[in-house]
């Protein structure tokens, strides 16, 4: 028997990049908040310099809920489920991956929000990719200006300004959307290698900047610059200069002392009264299983897990699953395709990098190859990828390189081979425009189940023509690049599409439609309107770039909506 | 292929085994349990020392304590992966028993070689799932050892860092640090030493 808890105005659950931020806007609004996050506090002091504790084994935090629900893989509704991973890519913790992301805080294009129609625009009603389901976003991009910059604000984003309000600046990107103000802080100091890059992308026509990043480019709010100490992607910053929702908009929250932290809770049903409405949400905690009633439920896990709650939490109104009964949940799923290990573009130099230290968002890009920059006429896809260089490099991942064609993988030759060029090269980012389509979606998994005897998510996401051309593309223009900079050599590795995905969207998809959409154009259900959902689980294209600061604008946006109208919600 | 291996004096078979287990009990990190039988971490050392050699470039995987680093590993943070890897140990054992007659530590690097390129090439049978994959486990933790924190056991004196030329973990990085072809003095210290701040 669950243990009744005193009821509350709004349960949220996950305290990750999405639940950490809407926290904010509903505790300074003076709802009472009860936050359920499954992992607990990291202390920073405990955050280490070392690749086999952050990279080789992923992190171990205390709790393990995400590594227990690994989702499984398979190409198509029918072929075998691939082997499953043991490692999620997500973690269990107060502030979730934003203690370990990469922190790079991209707003999408303006394109992006609209690709459908301006695509037929421009190319044709057979632009569209065959078989997808893309719709355009119900807001535009200056809807989602303002809070845009109220996160950019609020949590601290480095960068430099390409648009603003229309004034072009070369310094930043720009093709951007244009932005009210400058960023908060100057962009992340450049580095020599990424200095090399820039003036190799200038020698090709292209236009270089530096990306935006939630780390401090100086003191922020009391939080100091960053070190540049090379233990960013996949280690947490202790020295706080990371921005993750750990050291900003959760610990603001909680001065309001209107929200209350429940840690190690491991969330199992959100429960739904017979009128269709939510009533709260069950949890096990320390062995034993809680209801904490609320006046509305906000869902900030992930994709995989928004997905998977909304389907386990059966009830008379919802017998196929919570907000599914258009049959729309997990449908529109897509992960993004991004090329790195995957996919990846390597170069190798003659001469030593030292990208050691400093952090991925320590990077420079363009984006002259991304969105509709450039005209697609003839190329068979529509978008785009942004093409990304940057630092932070391992020991153990310098000397897994690969070897060119030019050494065995072992032995003394292997040695002497990686001696000289360990140092010598490295891989770039490219993150391409991804959309969902009819056959690629979640469900629930028939044959695997987490601990608790519930099943697992299960990814359906086979390749795509618009995005396989895409990357080709994207590839060849990054092996320009880094042969106008002096590569001698350069492999493209071949691209497979996303399995279990850090940037993974859709399935619980925000629009106007409810018949194709699960949640209207401020975050909430179409069905239970007192359940609002949080992540890029509401999203329905990728944009060729990060998810994150999209995620967290999104997530304040629903917050705030809650927050002023919250009679007529919370009812 | 090998040229060095004639200059190694551990070459001879029999001679290998026993010599090379000596240093795994005398580290720096705090001491662990051995968690392998000594005949599978004779294999292992055998494996790894021809994976990355001792030879005029510094010292190999065998000298730097990878196999410490394995051994540890199985011990801990990989315990559930044990069974497979040891049943991999003991594939490749038979392997040379059944070509050559004697374990795989006895025999001489020319034969270990052919024997590893056969698995590398996924010629072998008796591997789960296939030989290749058992192949590139070893190197991967190989590489993990010879280039990891030695908090861990292996890279002992910081042989993998300095073998690459990376420079070791630091707590804060001027500009200087990041230009291209300079050489970057290397700090020879590992996170474990970082007490209070990164400790372990």
């Amino acid at each position: 028997m669950a243990i009744k808890l005193r009821p509350v105005d709004v349960a949220v659950i996950g305290l990750g990049a999405a639940g950490g931020v809407a926290v904010l806007p509903l505790a300074r609004a003076g709802l009472e908040v009860t936050a359920l996050e499954a992992g607990t506090w990291l202390d920073p002091r405990t955050f280490k310099p070392d690749e086999i504790h952050n990279n080789v084994r992923g992190w171990p935090s205390s709790v393990q809920k995400a590594n227990r629900e690994v989702p499984t893989v398979r190409r198509s509704a029918t072929s075998a489920t691939l082997p499953r991973g043991t490692v999620h890519a997500m973690m269990n913790a107060v502030g979730g991956s934003t203690l370990h992301y990469w922190a790079q805080s991209w707003r999408l294009s303006p394109w992006d929000f609209q690709a459908r129609t301006k695509a037929i625009e421009r190319y044709g009603a057979g632009a569209v990719p065959a078989g997808s389901t893309l719709e355009d976003s119900p807001l535009t991009y200056d809807e989602l200006e303002p809070y845009y910059d109220l996160v950019e604000h609020e949590i601290g984003v480095s960068g430099k300004a390409g648009n603003i309000q229309g004034k072009i600046d070369a310094n930043g990107n720009v093709y951007e959307g244009p932005r009210r103000r400058e960023f908060p802080m100057p962009a992340l100091r450049s580095t020599g290698f990424t200095e090399l890059m820039a003036g190799a992308a200038k020698q090709l026509g292209w236009k270089p900047f530096r990306p935006p990043a939630a780390i401090n480019s100086e003191e922020y709010r009391g939080r100091p610059a960053c070190v540049f100490h090379g233990f960013c992607s996949r280690g947490g910053c202790h020295i706080q200069a990371k921005n993750s929702t750990a050291v900003t908009t959760i610990p603001e929250a909680l001065k309001t002392k209107r929200l209350t932290v429940v840690d190690r809770a491991h969330v199992t049903r959100i429960v739904a009264g017979t009128d269709g409405r939510v009533t709260g949400v069950t949890y096990l905690r320390g062995g034993r299983e809680y209801f904490q009633p609320a006046k509305a439920v906000l869902l900030g896990s992930y994709t995989y897990e928004n997905t998977r709650l909304l389907l386990l939490s059966r009830s008379k109104p919802y017998p196929r699953g919570l907000s599914n009964n258009h049959g729309q949940v997990g449908r529109h799923y897509f992960g993004h395709w991004v090329g790195y290990s995957n996919g990846g573009v390597l170069g190798l130099f003659p001469f030593d990098l030292n990208v050691w230290y400093g952090t991925p968002a320590q990077g420079m890009v363009v984006d002259d190859w991304a969105d509709d920059n450039f005209d697609h006429a003839g190329l068979g896809f529509i978008g785009g990828a942004n093409l990304h260089v940057f630092n932070e490099m391992h020991p153990i991942q310098s000397a897994s390189m690969d070897t060119f064609g030019r050494a065995p993988a072992w032995g003394s030759r292997w040695k002497s081979f990686v001696r000289e060029n360990a140092g010598r090269w490295t891989a770039a980012h490219i993150q391409t425009s991804s959309f969902p389509y009819e056959d690629n979606f979640l469900d629930l998994d028939p044959a695997v189940r987490d601990p608790l005897g519930d099943p697992v998510c299960r990814i359906t996401c086979g390749p795509k023509d618009n995005e396989m051309r895409t990357f080709e593309f994207a590839q060849k223009k990054m092996e320009l690049w880094y042969r106008a900079a002096g590569a001698v050599e350069v492999v493209r590795r071949p691209m497979t599409p996303p399995g279990v995905s850090t940037h993974a969207y859709g399935g619980t998809r925000m629009g106007d439609n409810p018949e194709t959409n699960v949640v209207n154009r401020w975050g909430f259900s179409h069905e239970a309107p007192n359940l609002g959902i949080l992540g890029a689980s509401v999203m329905g294209a990728s944009g060729a770039r990060n998810p994150t600061l999209t995620v967290q604008a999104l997530s304040w946006r629903t917050a705030e909506y809650l927050a002023k109208n919250w009679k007529q919600i919370a009812g | 292929m090998h040229e060095e291996e004639k200059d190694q004096g551990l070459s001879r078979r029999g001679v290998i085994g026993a010599a090379s287990l000596i240093p795994l009990a005398a580290l720096g990190a705090p001491a662990t349990k051995q968690t392998f039988q000594d005949r599978h971490l004779r294999i292992i050392e055998a494996f790894v020392d021809r994976m990355i050699p001792s030879d005029e470039h510094g010292p190999g995987a065998r000298e730097s304590g990878v196999a410490t680093y394995i051994d540890r590993s199985f011990g801990d943070a990989l315990a559930a992966e044990r069974p497979s890897f040891l049943a991999g140990l003991e594939a490749i054992d038979a392997l040379a028993r059944s070509k050559h007659g004697a374990p795989f530590a006895a025999l001489d690097p020319v034969e270990m070689d052919e024997i590893l390129t056969a698995l590398e090439n996924n010629e072998s049978t008796g591997f789960s799932p296939d030989s290749r994959t058992f192949f590139y486990r070893v190197r991967q933790l190989t590489l993990e050892g010879m280039f990891g924190d030695p908090f861990y056991g292996g890279n002992r004196a910081f042989a993998g860092w300095d073998l690459i030329r990376y420079p070791g973990p630091r707590m804060a990085v001027s500009a200087e640090d990041q230009r291209l072809r300079e050489p970057i003095k290397p700090l020879r210290t590992s996170a474990a030493n970082r007490a209070g701040r990164h400790g372990h």
